[in-house]
């Protein structure tokens, strides 16, 4: 019987060694298929009897060289897909907005002490108008805070374009549906690509709601009807009563989305006309 | 194992993540590490320098260097690319580090690499975990141990932990004698530690 390792062929009668250098080793080691009914463990010392190792330190330093090449080119082949990076972008751009609300918010408590005479009340200031403010009335550390604050907006306004202008190359069905931005937070939250083209639509429609799932799971409280794809408009501006069905059907065509989008790559005219109407139809109160 | 005082340490070369050092020791942390936690709550299976080690799980290769200090050769597996790349960073300094990228879910994927173990460490947030504990002893040798770190929450979020821990005892009773089970609280909630032989 014949037994196939990283290191070559061995038979009940010595064996045949695949050589001594750990690309080449690992080319053939990758291409290796083992049937695990009739699998034996390597013994090291099989190795030395064949001549490709002289000692122990020898044969774990070879099988490591192998082993780490095999590694680094699974790790480039992961990171290759173009959702990989999209995933990263997505998270930047979140987490953008959090450092700028926190910093905006402490700029305009710090603003307040300066200016006694100041208040939000009675004002519609939303946040940009705020920071206007604190910019021209503030000197020295608090108008740097201000300015930074301006160049990071910038910074995350042109993010969120590059976002969605990627999610639109790299999920155009999804995209299509529920809008770029969207659509790549729901790759983020479900980790690839691959994964939320794997995932059924009921988990699709509470992604981002986990904590609501899981204390419905463990006991008593109401599901939640909707995860992140609240943020599409579609969700959040339908009348209450029809919210959950409009959400549960945009998550069931989204499911069809993300997997024409990783199998197919490409945008399904004839499927998103459907979709829409389907979506649309839902959203009617009856 | 080696303690100074009542903290467990282990002798090799520091700096992978920023460990104390006591003594020119690396101090290996209770909380950080569930395996260091099985030690200091009394259990564990001692670790010897003869020892040959498949580790299931190996994430960032933070306790498997704990591990490859005390032992002679650690086979790493790891399934993420991300840890993966530290954990490769980690076997490049220490040369008993055999880092594997594979799913332990698919013990054929790796077989071609494996020699026989003395020791099988599972630690693995996978809802299988006793199935892939299970596919993975045929590279154990007969009368040697398995310590699976069971992740009662990956098993199942809705069920009691203390069923989960007697529903995997009872499917790794089918092939192994169980020496220890125990809860790792205070450090870790919800995981528990189970400590077998393999039937000779």
């Amino acid at each position: 019987m014949q037994l196939r390792y990283w290191l070559g062929d061995v038979e009940e009668v010595g064996g045949r060694p695949a050589g001594t250098d750990p690309t080449e080793l690992a080319k053939r080691a990758a291409e290796l298929r083992t049937g695990m009914d009739s699998f034996v463990p390597i013994e090291w010392e099989t190795a030395r009897d064949c001549g490709v190792v002289r000692t122990r330190e020898e044969y774990v330093d070879l099988l490591r060289s192998v082993c780490t090449v095999l590694a680094r080119q699974k790790i480039a082949q992961s990171y290759q897909g173009r959702d990989v990076e999209l995933l990263q972008m997505v998270r930047m751009l979140d987490e953008l907005d959090n450092v700028i609300n926190l910093l905006s918010e402490r700029a305009a408590e710090w603003y307040q002490v300066t200016n006694p005479a100041f208040s939000r009340k009675y004002r519609s200031l939303p946040a940009k108008k705020m920071l206007g403010i604190v910019q021209k009335g503030a000197r020295g550390g608090l108008s740097d805070v201000a300015d930074e604050i301006e160049r990071l907006a910038g910074t995350r306004s042109r993010l969120m374009r590059e976002v969605s202008a990627r999610a639109d190359e790299v999920m155009p069905n999804t995209s299509a549906l529920i809008g770029g931005l969207v659509a790549a937070r729901l790759l983020s939250r479900a980790g690839g690509l691959p994964a939320l083209a794997r995932m059924p639509g009921s988990t699709i429609q509470v992604l981002g709601s986990e904590r609501a799932l899981f204390s419905h799971l463990r006991g008593g409280t109401p599901p939640p009807k909707h995860g992140i794809i609240f943020q599409h408009r579609r969700v959040h501006n339908a009348p209450k009563a029809v919210r959950g069905r409009v959400a549960r059907v945009l998550a069931a065509k989204l499911a069809i989305a993300a997997r024409l989008d990783y199998y197919r790559g490409e945008a399904v005219p004839e499927f998103l006309e459907g979709a829409q109407a389907r979506i649309d139809e839902a959203g009617v109160e009856a | 194992m080696i303690r100074i005082g009542n903290v467990l340490v282990s002798p090799g070369e520091g700096g992978v993540y920023g460990e104390r050092t006591l003594d020119g020791y690396r101090v290996w942390d209770p909380y950080r590490s569930k395996f260091a936690a099985l030690y200091t709550l009394g259990g564990g299976v001692e670790l010897t320098p003869e020892m040959r080690v498949l580790y299931l799980g190996a994430a960032n290769g933070t306790t498997v260097s704990h591990v490859a200090d005390y032992v002679e050769t650690v086979y790493a597996v790891e399934f993420a690319p991300r840890p993966m790349q530290d954990l490769l960073e980690v076997a490049r300094r220490r040369r008993n580090i055999v880092p594997i990228m594979a799913d332990a879910n698919r013990p054929e994927e790796y077989a071609p690499f494996m020699e026989a173990v003395d020791l099988l460490y599972q630690d693995v947030a996978q809802p299988n975990q006793v199935e892939i504990a299970m596919r993975n002893i045929v590279f154990l040798k007969p009368g040697g141990h398995l310590v699976l770190m069971l992740k009662t929450r990956s098993v199942d979020v809705r069920q009691d932990p203390a069923e989960v821990l007697a529903g995997a005892r009872a499917g790794l009773e089918r092939r192994l004698d169980i020496v220890d089970a125990r809860w790792l609280d205070p450090y870790h909630h919800d995981h528990a530690a189970i400590v077998c032989t393999l039937r000779e």
